[in-house]
């Protein structure tokens, strides 16, 4: 029993890092079954990658926003010049 | 002859597109990189390089959306450079995690007051604090971070591209969330 405990139990920064791994890579089959049985036993492990996730979202969509939904469009009258002068 | 005027129409149609479109298009290269002279080097390239190709476009998409492609790739170029020029910054895991490697008591994720997911996402000041953690991570996790998300690629072609091992790339993205996310937590859902 203590040996399958050793087998499937992680530290919190090992379940950390496998939730930001498996958003890039597969995990394997026991890195997929110690992830859940971690989570199941922690709440902060379990708010980490609903925020993990969530970052990623907010990342996208800060990334991706163009320049229509910039509140207010900065002025650059000097760089105007420059450029015309240049073509 | 027809060179010649072909010469001076694309003069005119840039110089009206740099009076039309470069205030939005600084805007958003500034926003991107954070970064005022390099935003406006980004902005200028587009332009130039908007000229010198000036035959390939064809007028099938607008103006606007044909610089903001272009000034999209050289924003990746930038970052590009950001990375090669940084690649050797490292943070440690201690600042997150005790020695039996659980969460230290002021890094423990809290539960986040998130109303509407849709309605953060849009929020301006959101957005702007988003930009502010951004800033604060080394210069070439931020460069990994933006280039992941500005080219969609998959990993695996954005670590061809920065000739990086897979491992070490999503250990960085990692270690760069764990970061952005006690900088969210401080600076807006504890606020």
């Amino acid at each position: 029993m203590k040996k399958l405990m050793n087998y499937l139990m992680l530290s919190c920064k090992k379940a950390a890092t496998l939730i930001d791994k498996k958003a890039e890579v597969k995990l394997s089959w026991r890195e997929n079954m110690q992830l859940t049985m971690h989570k199941s036993m922690c709440d902060a492990c379990t708010a980490y990658e609903k925020q993990s996730k969530f970052i990623d979202k907010a990342l996208y969509h800060h990334i991706h926003t163009m320049t229509e939904d910039v509140n207010t469009i900065i002025e650059n009258k000097e760089l105007q010049t420059k450029i015309i002068s240049k073509v | 002859m027809e060179n010649v005027k072909g010469t001076a129409n694309a003069n005119a149609t840039i110089k009206s597109w740099v009076e039309l479109h470069s205030n939005q298009l600084y805007t958003w290269a500034y926003y991107k990189t954070s970064d005022k002279e390099a935003a406006e080097d980004l902005v200028q390239e587009t332009f130039l390089a908007a000229y010198h190709s000036f035959q390939k476009f064809e007028g099938k998409s607008e103006p606007k959306t044909w610089l903001l492609s272009i000034l999209k790739n050289k924003i990746a170029d930038h970052f590009r450079k950001a990375y090669r020029n940084n690649a050797n910054n490292t943070v440690s895991f201690s600042q997150f995690f005790d020695s039996n490697e659980n969460w230290l008591t002021d890094q423990i994720p809290q539960q986040w007051k998130e109303d509407d997911e849709q309605h953060l996402l849009d929020n301006y000041d959101f957005n702007k604090i988003l930009m502010q953690c951004l800033e604060k991570l080394p210069a070439n996790w931020k460069a990994s971070i933006v280039l992941k998300f500005i080219e969609e690629k998959n990993s695996n072609e954005i670590c061809q591209e920065l000739e990086i091992a897979p491992t070490n790339y999503w250990q960085m993205l990692h270690r760069a969330k764990l970061q952005l996310r006690k900088c969210i937590e401080l600076n807006w859902f504890e606020k």
